[in-house]
């Protein structure tokens, strides 16, 4: 018989979700929901409108301060692409320096978030990150010099890691670097981080393939169950842009197709009205949802709407690129978790390539910069969680109409899909897999209330 | 206490005759930046660069002696140096910034140290803070005046300025010499000046002025354990400045002294008043 069980709040992720499970007799999910319970703001998209399309991109880098630059780059970039205004050769190099840093910081974040999941290989032991015990002291302070080269970078390129102040602006970047002793410190700050990063790869693979082969295993030092097969897979498609940057309506070869998405209501995808009739109050720390008998309604609660491509959902983010780009073929939550850390070496080998074709005297602002007439304009980002879509319509300068499409958005109802199979008590562990930023994902919700129809589609 | 914390005071001047040239007084403070690039102190200094127009500076990010040089002599008007701080440490990539400052830029320098608002990893990154005395400074527009209506010289023929022995003085590039009293050039003073109580710049690694030296000469006092050692451990030994004690000169600490004291009464005073500035209300009052 079938019973309701539910995790909430999830923890190791940015934002605040829950996990509401319908079990069946051995604990194993038949029907999962993984939602945003993070309230919707203001909404960024109703605040753009009017402003002026310098700002407006600003504004949305405070969607997170994980991915910041993501939003940045996103939305300005849709903007040029509004205005049809192409940006000058080390304008560009300076963004791809920019994304390069924030990935690298951002990967090695989520590590510290995922570890404690995980074994130290060949033992029995959760890796506590925290410890200031041996081998674990050593992979820790790696991942912070990790994360300190990623956020200088950012410093240096962006003036400031945490919402770039300096670039990116409309047209461009506001400065370039200074020669040649910004190029230097980015170009020795990658080098020093290389065989770091080799290294920190290498160990964080053989950490997720030893989890990977296990019959068993508990959520950060829980109750041990009896894992299963194909844990964590989904039948859903991918969706990606580029392995490094992204895509805009501007190029010549887009990658990103607006008329394929699509976006239901949460009211239309997620779970009904349940009672949970399951609780475990060992689940750590502090238990599963009590008592039993506590209404839950996924459908009514979600706060994120569920966007669709051709009609589904997809994954997107590091192994989706993989996938898509570089015939990646390894499926499951270790398999996203492992392809996050294959993408650690491009971070930083795009970074130097980019920091060496830089020209520090090179102009970095369009000459000249179109107000916009209204058009359509699309630019996707591929954050450290995926793509990342923003849309505008730029008219004299100012916005008109903006929506923002983000990573984990896409993500949460793949998610769903793939706690399906899996014991309930590991199911945190597939939701992780997916590095999930929920308070970009919850940035507003679209939807039309006059409406009642599916879909919303972009093209009227 | 008028003259804040110090280890060591004297007076000196730069041993180096092309930083004396145009230097204001006794070429301290291009001099000890110069020094400090060369050994790798600092790499790199933000200072009052020339501007889009005569005697109106412009803070820049010097990272050669050069730019230094260009920076020499007062501009008695505002410079917002201390809006390079974050940047040097951002585009300019520099980990070891320098800065000099009147008192109140000085003081924005620590605060922000110390309170970082808005200044992520800039403040372990300021490696040599120098500070220049300061009794009051005018907007671009008063100096224009006092230059050009009062003294009666186009801004574009001076080259050098001076406060000093009740008079402002403005001196052309062909020899004449202007000079009005310093009472005429008061209704010119910024207004936010006369709430400061800093004159000698209290809080930098090491402050010079003139006042208290002979003509070419400035007094230089040492406070922090770095300004110590960057000036008194490194430079003196390595012959970049001639040096007195400042016992030995005329008119000495005596001078700094009075000055000093004569800014912060008349400037506390203000600050009192604008307790009771209106009626049954009063004006904020920054230090409490
Ligand atoms: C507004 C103002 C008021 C002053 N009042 C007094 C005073 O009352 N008594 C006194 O003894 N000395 C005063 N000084 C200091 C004095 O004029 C000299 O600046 C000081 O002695 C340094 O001379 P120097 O030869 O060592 O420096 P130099 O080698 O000539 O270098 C001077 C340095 O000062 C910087 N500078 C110039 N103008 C400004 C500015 N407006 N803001 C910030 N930095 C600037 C330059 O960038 C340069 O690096 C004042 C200076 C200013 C700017
Ligand atoms: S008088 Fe004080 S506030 Fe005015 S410029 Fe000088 S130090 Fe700054």
């Amino acid at each position: 018989m079938s019973k309701v069980v539910e995790i909430s709040p999830t923890t190791r992720h940015e934002g605040h979700t829950k996990l509401t499970m319908q079990v069946d007799d051995n604990g194993v999910v038949t029907r999962g929901d993984w939602l945003s319970l993070t309230p919707v703001r203001g909404g960024i998209e109703k605040l753009a409108v009017g402003k002026s399309m310098h700002q407006a991109p600003k504004i949305s880098s405070r969607v997170c301060g994980i991915c910041p630059i993501a939003h940045t780059l996103a939305g300005t970039e849709a903007m040029e692409a509004s205005i049809g205004c192409i940006i000058p050769d080390d304008a560009y190099l300076l963004r791809v320096i920019l994304q390069c840093a924030n990935r690298l910081h951002s990967h090695a974040l989520h590590n510290i978030l995922s570890l404690p999941d995980m074994y130290i290989p060949g033992t029995d032991t959760h890796i506590n990150p925290f410890t200031p015990e041996e081998p674990v002291r050593s992979v820790a302070l790696r991942i912070q010099k990790l994360r300190e080269v990623g956020q200088t970078v950012g410093e240096i390129v962006g003036g400031e890691p945490i919402h770039p102040s300096n670039p990116p602006r409309v047209g461009g970047m506001y400065k370039n670097i200074s020669p040649p002793r910004a190029q230097i410190k980015i170009y020795d700050l990658a080098k020093e981080a290389l065989p770091l990063a080799q290294d920190h790869m290498d160990f964080m693979i053989s950490v997720f393939k030893d989890w990977d082969a296990r019959p068993m295993a508990s959520v950060a030092g829980g109750k041990e169950v009896e894992k299963t097969e194909k844990f964590g897979f989904h039948d859903q498609g991918y969706m990606a842009s580029d392995t490094l940057y992204g895509s805009s309506s501007l190029d010549l070869d887009q990658k990103w197709y607006p008329e394929r998405w699509t976006e239901v209501r949460p009211w239309d995808w997620y779970q009904g009205e349940l009672e949970v009739s399951l609780e475990d109050p060992d689940y750590p720390v502090g238990g599963t949802t009590p008592p039993v008998g506590t209404k839950v309604w996924p459908a009514m609660e979600a706060c994120t709407g569920v966007p669709l491509y051709d009609g589904a959902p997809i994954e997107t983010g590091p192994r989706a690129r993989l996938a898509m780009f570089r015939n990646y073929d390894r499926k499951g939550a270790m398999g996203l978790q492992i392809a996050r850390q294959m993408e650690y070496m491009d971070c930083l080998y795009s970074m130097i390539e980019a920091v060496e074709a830089l020209d520090t005297n090179g102009k970095v602002v369009a000459d000249e910069i179109p107000q916009g007439d209204g058009s359509l304009g699309w630019a996707a980002n591929e954050a450290p969680r995926g793509t990342d879509v923003h849309l505008t319509k730029v008219l004299n300068g100012k916005v008109e109409w903006y929506s923002l499409l983000v990573p984990t958005t896409w993500n949460f109802p793949t998610v769903s899909r793939a706690l399906e199979g899996a014991p309930w008590q590991l199911t945190e562990v597939i939701m992780r897999a997916y590095d999930p930023c929920v308070s970009c994902a919850t940035h507003m919700m679209v939807v039309d209330d006059s409406k009642k129809v599916v879909a919303q589609k972009l093209f009227q | 206490m008028v003259l804040g914390n110090y280890k060591n005071c004297v007076s000196a001047r730069a041993a180096d005759p092309a930083i004396l040239s145009a230097s204001q007084d006794g070429g301290i403070v291009t001099q000890l930046f110069a020094f400090a690039l060369e050994e790798g102190i600092i790499d790199g200094a933000v200072v009052a660069g020339p501007g889009d127009e005569p005697y109106k500076p412009e803070p820049v990010v010097a990272t050669t002696v050069a730019e230094l040089m260009e920076a020499r002599g007062t501009r008695y008007t505002i410079c917002p140096n201390v809006s390079m701080i974050k940047e040097a440490t951002r585009s300019y990539g520099l980990d070891k910034v320098g800065v000099v400052g009147t008192p109140c830029q000085i003081q924005a320098v620590r605060k922000a140290q110390l309170y970082p608002m808005g200044m992520r990893s800039v403040g372990d990154k300021i490696a040599l803070a120098i500070g220049i005395f300061c009794m009051e400074n005018f907007p671009y527009q008063g100096l224009e005046t006092m230059v050009e209506d009062l003294c009666n010289v186009k801004m574009e023929s001076a080259v050098k300025m001076d406060i000093g022995k009740g008079k402002f003085s403005v001196y052309t590039a062909r020899g004449a010499v202007s000079q009005i009293p310093l009472k005429m050039t008061h209704k010119f003073e910024q207004p936010g000046c006369h709430v400061c109580l800093d004159y000698v710049a209290n809080l930098a690694d090491v402050s010079t002025g003139s006042v208290g030296s002979p003509d070419g000469w400035s007094t230089v006092f040492t406070r922090t354990k770095k300004g110590e050692t960057i000036w008194g451990g490194k430079a003196i030994e390595a012959g970049y400045f001639e040096t007195k004690p400042i016992a030995d000169v005329k008119p000495g600490l005596d001078l700094v002294t009075k000055l000093a004291t004569d800014k912060i009464t008349k400037n506390q005073k203000t600050l009192d008043e604008r307790a009771s500035f209106g009626v049954d209300k009063g004006l904020r009052n920054p230090y409490i």
